[in-house]
């Protein structure tokens, strides 16, 4: 019996939760993971804890995407290039000082870029294939000499991330140190607590825009999945997260409606990539033709894969160019009356567009065959876990099946999935494109012939070699206009060959809770990329812009 | 113990062969650590990164002839090198951080299992074809036949997340910092009874049918007829005489079960979130890191191995005729 009241005791400890002072505004946020690992070191990008970057080590500039790359100056102020684009002269900001009292300037920067030089692996943005050197001209000011004259390596040189020459050089090895009590530049540097199941961020206390910071902590739980998000999520108890909570109206916002909120603006783009080098002989006939591939895109039903795959989370890409909404403001209008039947669902205008191209079942087989005879055959590939993008294959599978395309589908494990699309064995696959700042990103990662076999978004393995001149011209100026009419061939190119198959954007994923805090970002006040994650400086413009709740 | 060191060189050999099937295994899976870490951090790495990847992580995807002996040489000195998943962590320390997880949970339900189990199989078996035994058997066969994934997942949504009587993730409470004092000890035990009730569940069926059927066997026998016939107590006849030889066989099912406590219970530890040796492995294959794959799978070739002559010792013990032999 004693042994029995004991363990009951026990429980009963362990299950009442300790209660925590609140006198501090602690912000709870989630990114989904396993387990913490402790590593602030920003060189480390596959295991460096997600809020190293932006959070501890501030970037220099801010180019925030969602207002067309406008530039926000962080610790620097200003950055001009030479009449030839060949250099970029940056300013720093004044008084900027790391978490330690010791004060920031050009020195950390020439520490950190021959850090860079001398260790290739931290040279996660390729900087240095890039830039021939540079030269600190006085404590505040550095310029930057390019190989070539362009108007895109600044967008690199800000996202590597500046540590403190007075801490790094006495590093032995910075490409295993973990950083375990970082010294930054950022917002919150100080980690006043870390284990494998929760770790807390705190305040900066030398911070250069601390009249801007109202944030004291922020709270990292480790949840591993998105039901765990969502348990925790309808509990009140998160802040600021962005995680794929099924029926959000109900099992989220409809638990308190006063405080519970969501913003699903557009992300990168989700496509089908068609193999143009697949070794299937009737399939590269068909996936060579831009009337099958304009027959493929309009077998497509966008609005179904964006209400019954997605949950209505998406938004419907339609743009002849793939574009999506996230570039609107790069939108060439007279391409939707030339191309924008090909992107829109219509099986019988499909039907008529393979009739007339010659794709006829000639053997009897209830499939139609290429114009030569030879059999159409394949399956679509999608990563078994991602169940949104399994039911738009099958959405897919179901067009392509009306028009008398022997086409199934196929699930596999995603690193498998990866590993075909990188080499590129296989015929067809729903694939995603990142977005950057611009959208020479996407159109330079999926269909510069020069990428084709270093990602899994040039999966298409598409040669085509105006648009690598005119990809390759984009960033030779820096003038707006310019860019545009490049960016305007692009697209046109793009409509008209359809070297991919766009149906949708995947939602930039973000929920918030508004009893703690406000200010955050959404429809009404759509200031930029309102997610937490890594790769989204704009988090930090984010962060600035909350205020706490005052207490009642 | 001639029979006994028999069994060690016998046990070497196969640790050997294990230790080679280890390093193959992996690496018979597509796909490849590099290209998984960069299309995860596709929208902060440009595709030159990707040289600076393989720079860092060169070690796992170097010539294979040079990563094999790289390999053995690491299982001799017992240094398993740098995980990629965790980098820059060591294996052993990764490994190390969820090996008491593990062993509590998985070593407690194992016990209780097998504890639990084997006591109703004897009580079963004695009063076969009784109230009791008509019951419980049938229920226990069935049990036996449900996947770990849906108890788990059941017991998940009843008690974690429709009356939240029970937490749903971790292993103790994360605000609170590991320590001996009450409130510590109370949220890991707190923590660990649905994985612990659900993994017990899973396995008790399995030893109540061996244990029940072995014991009828066994009460057929000569000897326990003569220790009947003696007059003994029908406790000691039901223990000493029969469930002794009926245990044999259930022995050599616990101790396989407790060289696979290394191993993790995958699919519970997934569910429950909690961090032991089973979750490890599960984000080592995803991660394709072959190092931690290794390190792990040698522990289990390992656990297995030691619980197996464990077994050769107990059975020493339980049945003296091995003695001789």
């Amino acid at each position: 019996m004693t042994v029995k009241s004991i363990l009951a005791a026990l429980l009963l400890a362990g299950a009442a939760l300790p209660s925590a002072a609140q006198a501090e505004s602690i912000l709870t946020g989630v990114r989904q993971t396993q387990a913490w690992v402790e590593n602030f070191n920003p060189f480390l990008p596959t295991t460096r804890v997600f809020s190293t970057q932006d959070f501890v080590f501030e970037p220099l500039v801010i180019f925030n995407v969602m207002q067309g790359g406008k530039p926000e100056f962080r610790l620097a102020t200003a950055y001009t290039y030479s009449d030839d684009l060949k250099s970029v002269t940056i300013k720093l900001r004044e008084a900027v000082k790391w978490s330690d009292g010791e004060s920031f300037d050009a020195d950390d920067l020439a520490f950190t870029f021959n850090l860079l030089k001398q260790y290739p692996q931290l040279d996660l943005q390729a900087v240095w294939t890039q830039i021939e050197g540079f030269e600190v001209i006085d404590p505040l000011t550095i310029r930057f000499d390019f190989k070539e004259a362009s108007s895109g390596v600044i967008y690199d040189l800000v996202r590597a991330y500046i540590v403190p020459e007075h801490i790094w050089s006495k590093v032995e090895d910075p490409t295993t140190f973990t950083n375990p009590k970082p010294v930054g530049s950022g917002p919150m540097t100080d980690i006043r607590r870390f284990t494998p199941q929760e770790f807390m961020q705190c305040r900066n206390p030398n911070y250069w825009d601390a009249e801007n910071l109202h944030i004291d902590c922020m709270r990292f739980p480790q949840l591993a999945n998105n039901d765990q998000v969502l348990t925790a999520a309808a509990r009140g108890e998160l802040d600021w997260f962005g995680s794929f909570l099924p029926d959000i109206e109900r099992t989220y916002v409809g638990v308190d409606p006063e405080h519970h909120a969501y913003w699903f603006p557009a992300g990168s783009a989700v496509m089908f990539s068609l193999n143009f080098e697949t070794t299937n002989e009737g399939n590269r006939e068909a996936i060579n033709d831009v009337n099958f591939r304009r027959a493929f895109s309009m077998a497509m039903d966008r609005q179904a894969m964006v209400d019954i795959a997605g949950y209505g989370y998406p938004t419907i890409n339609e743009y002849p160019s793939g574009l999506g909404a996230a570039f609107d403001t790069w939108n060439v209008p007279e391409l939707e009356g030339e191309f924008g039947e090909y992107t829109r669902f219509n099986l019988e205008e499909a039907k008529a567009i393979l009739q007339q191209a010659g794709y006829v079942d000639t053997n009897g087989d209830g499939f139609i065959e290429t114009p030569s005879g030879k059999p159409i055959e394949f399956s679509i590939l999608a990563p078994s876990g991602y169940t949104d993008w399994v039911n738009t294959s099958q959405l897919a599978v179901e067009g392509l099946t009306e028009l008398g395309i022997n086409a199934g589908l196929s699930t596999l494990e995603v690193p498998a999935w990866t590993d075909l699309l990188m080499r590129g064995s296989y015929d067809v696959s729903i694939n995603s494109i990142q977005v950057g700042v611009t959208p020479h990103q996407m159109y330079s990662l999926a269909l510069a012939s020069r990428n084709i076999g270093t990602n899994r978004t040039a999966a298409a393995h598409y040669r085509n070699p105006e648009l690598d001149d005119l990809l390759d011209t984009f960033y030779q100026t820096n003038d707006k206009d310019e860019q545009f009419q490049i960016m305007s061939g692009v697209q046109r190119i793009v409509a008209e060959d359809l070297p991919f198959v766009a149906v949708f954007n995947n939602p930039l994923w973000f929920e918030y809770n508004t009893k703690r805090f406000t200010g955050w970002f959404n429809a009404d006040n759509p200031v930029g990329n309102p997610m937490i994650s890594e790769g989204v400086p704009e988090r930090v413009l984010h962060l600035l812009s909350l205020r706490p709740v005052a207490a009642d | 113990m001639a029979f006994l060191l028999r069994r060690l060189g016998f046990y070497l050999a196969a640790f050997v062969v294990a230790a080679t099937i280890n390093f193959i295994l992996p690496r018979m899976m597509p796909g490849n650590p590099v290209d998984i870490m960069f299309s995860e951090a596709n929208s902060t790495l440009p595709p030159e990164a990707r040289a600076a990847l393989i720079q860092t992580f060169g070690f796992a995807t170097g010539p294979l002839h040079e990563q094999f002996f790289q390999y053995l040489k690491s299982v001799f000195i017992f240094d398993l090198g740098l995980s990629l998943r965790f980098y820059p962590l060591q294996v052993s320390q990764v490994l190390a951080q969820a090996a008491g997880w593990t062993l509590f949970l998985v070593g407690v339900s194992a016990i209780l299992s097998f504890v639990i189990g084997s006591m109703l199989g004897v009580v079963a078996a004695w009063n076969r074809g009784g109230k009791f035994d008509s019951i419980v058997s049938p229920t226990a066969l069935a049990i036996q036949s449900i996947p770990a994934v849906v108890i788990s997942l059941l017991l998940l949504f009843a008690f974690g997340t429709t009356l939240a009587w029970l937490p749903s993730s971790y292993a103790y409470h994360p605000s609170l910092d590991p320590g001996f004092n009450l409130q510590y000890i109370g949220s890991v035990l707190y923590h660990a009874v649905m994985p612990v009730v659900s993994l017990t569940f899973v396995s008790l069926g399995g030893y109540l049918i061996n244990m029940r059927n072995n014991m009828i066997g066994q009460l057929g026998e000569d000897h326990v007829v003569m220790g009947t016939a003696k007059g003994l107590s029908s406790r000691r006849v039901r223990y000493n005489y029969a469930a002794r030889n009926a245990l044999l066989p259930s022995v050599t099912s616990f101790s396989l079960s407790l060289g696979a406590v290394m191993g993790g219970s995958l699919v519970t530890e997934i569910v429950f979130n909690y961090p032991g040796l089973g979750n490890t492995l599960y984000l080592a294959i995803v991660a394709r890191d072959y190092p931690l794959i290794q390190g792990q799978l040698l522990i289990m070739t390992g656990a297995m191995l030691v619980a197996n002559f464990m077994m050769d010792l107990a059975y020493v013990y339980l049945d003296p005729r091995m003695r001789r032999a």
